[in-house]
């Protein structure tokens, strides 16, 4: 062979262990799933859900796990583009054995009318991780909302209570031969609640991570109580890295769960019902303004794309600056400054309905989340409120403040899928309303 | 190349016939010999599996075989049973269909997991399948 034949085959090697090291999965396929190429990594995650052995067929192969795959891609229209991109994909019962991922990502690249590009990564740790980190915030929740006592019970997959623990009878008197085997409704007054209730919950904990309602609930001796009754979904957990142990050790006794199964909380909120609410609003509402906080906006946004994707509804989103705010905190002192940003988020809940979010994203940054609304509807409600700020001042002592804000405005299109991209063509929209000068309103168009 | 193959897939009591045999012997085979040892390092690579997987031996022998030769079997299907069969310290011979993913192609193949407890190497043996 020639020294450049040699180095060649040499190179072709190295690029052959390349692909074989690689510790994320990918496959190439055409667009009826048809696998032309795969590495080791995408073998090892997907031969154990291969019902025959083969890895011939991307969406045969998935099949019992992202039954839609094909479907998705036989209506994704574009030439060029992801199908989706890192959908979770719980392997859950499909495979039961030990050190077997729980949970991979899926990302599908549509590369050109005759190849898909697949790309698979095992999520398992991370999304322990997460789950470990909601149910910490699950429990700081339970104490921020200055609740004394809890009942605290198991329950299988079905939504059966399957293990005692002595804070049931604490809250409700109830003994363990009463509930251990029974369906949470035995825990609320009848007809207050249907197995297709608890089935939705069950499944509504499972994809968002909880399930929270409050209301009425039933004692042993059939009295009546306002509760508070989280559901959280529990897994064996996958054993933890070292760092969560000391966390692990925090968590509730439970022995070790064979299968799926959920941990259900309930509180006795009966003489907190105001005082909940107060604490609520210390929890999602941002302190100075009293309006929802940034981490509020973000739950209600992904919740709102989240149905959205179901639903193809319109969602808008105005961002919100209050121009040359600096100079007012300078000239007037951080007070006065505090005073113009509560004014100015006064202004904002009044001018929106109850369904529209409006936050406080930073320091003098706000945004305005508005489901079910176009983009001539959201720039009318963003200039209503420029209008609205132009025409006052804020009062403090012998002084009057003016000023004025600009706004970012932007709807979510078929293309745009993610919080992330909508707030950007927002962010977009609102520097081109900065550049032109200030106290006005733009609306994102595409470059 | 020998007409006549010495070792054959499927026989009993492979694993002392594959100890006994030379390099050459091994690179003999038609089929795809891996050996590694107790901590998964791999030690032996026939010719056969290098020229299917388009990996020469050197590049092979020495690394961890789960974690970097053969990441297509770190599972419970290939990888935990050896881990099983070591912490019980029990034999293992078992075959099964598999796919491996020679030079980035899906390859069906025929898999013979071997192990004997206190045997210094633990063979992995691939055969094409149809």
């Amino acid at each position: 062979m020639s020294d450049s034949g040699l180095e060649l085959s040499q190179e072709y090697e190295a690029l052959v262990q390349f692909l074989y090291i690689a510790p994320v999965g990918l496959v190439q396929a055409d667009l009826h799933g048809g696998i032309a190429m795969i590495n080791p990594l995408s073998a090892q995650l997907l031969m154990p859900l291969s019902r025959d052995g083969n890895l011939t067929n991307l969406f045969s192969v998935l099949e019992g796990v992202v039954p839609d795959l094909q479907h998705l891609v036989q209506n994704f229209d574009a030439a060029y583009g992801m199908v989706c991109d890192g959908i979770r994909v719980p392997l859950g019962t499909v495979v039961q054995a030990r050190s077997q991922p729980a949970m991979l990502s899926l990302t599908v690249l549509k590369l050109d009318e005759e190849r898909l590009m697949a790309v698979l990564t095992d999520i398992t740790r991370q999304v322990a991780q997460e789950r470990l980190l909601r149910q910490n915030e699950a429990w700081l929740n339970a104490i921020m909302m200055g609740v004394t006592d809890y009942a605290l019970a198991r329950l299988d997959a079905e939504g059966r209570i399957d293990e005692w623990n002595p804070s049931i009878g604490r809250i409700t008197g109830f003994e363990p031969a009463d509930v251990v085997g029974q369906p949470i409704s035995i825990l609320y007054p009848e007809g207050s609640t249907t197995p297709e209730r608890v089935h939705d919950r069950l499944r509504e904990a499972d994809q968002s991570g909880w399930s929270l309602d409050e209301g009425w609930q039933r004692k042993a001796d059939g009295s009546r109580f306002w509760g508070s009754a989280m559901i959280v979904p529990l897994r064996a957990p996958p054993i933890g890295p070292p760092e969560l142990d000391g966390f692990l050790a925090t968590l509730p006794p439970f022995s070790q769960p064979a299968s799926k199964s959920y941990s259900l909380v309930i509180r006795d909120i009966t003489d907190k019902r105001e005082a909940s609410e107060a604490q609520r609003r210390i929890v999602s509402c941002d302190h100075l303004t009293g309006i929802a906080n940034r981490r509020t906006f973000f739950e209600a946004g992904e919740l709102e794309f989240t149905r959205g994707l179901r639903h193809a509804r319109k969602l808008s989103l105005l961002m919100v600056d209050l121009d040359h705010f600096k100079s007012v905190n300078d000239r007037y002192g951080h007070a006065a400054g505090d005073a113009v940003l509560r004014e100015f988020a006064g202004l904002l809940a009044s001018c929106f309905r109850e369904v529209d979010v409006v936050a406080r994203i930073g320091g003098e940054e706000f945004a305005v989340l508005m489901p079910s609304t176009d983009e001539d509807q959201a720039l009318l409600g963003a200039e209503r409120l420029r209008l609205l700020v132009e025409s006052q001042q804020v009062d403090i002592g012998d002084a009057s403040i003016p000023y004025s804000i600009s706004t970012g405005v932007a709807t979510v299109a078929s293309d745009s899928s993610e919080l992330h991209s909508l707030m950007k063509r927002a962010d977009t929209a609102l520097y081109a309303a900065k550049s032109a000068g200030r106290n006005r309103t733009a609306v994102w168009k595409p470059a | 190349m020998s007409p006549i193959h010495p070792i054959d897939f499927s026989q009993p009591d492979i694993i002392a016939r594959l100890q006994q045999c030379s390099v050459e012997e091994l690179d003999a085979l038609e089929f795809g010999v891996i050996g590694f040892d107790d901590q998964t390092i791999v030690r032996t690579y026939n010719a056969f599996e290098a020229k299917m997987a388009g990996l020469s031996a050197e590049r092979v022998v020495g690394a961890a075989l789960f974690n970097t030769v053969a990441q297509c079997m770190n599972n419970f299907m290939v990888a935990q049973r050896f881990e099983d069969a070591a912490e019980a310290g029990e034999s293992l011979d078992a075959e099964l269909d598999y796919v491996f993913t020679l030079r980035m192609r899906p390859s069906k193949v025929r898999l013979r997991l071997v192990a004997v407890p206190g045997a210094a190497l633990r063979y992995v043996l691939v055969n094409r399948r149809l």
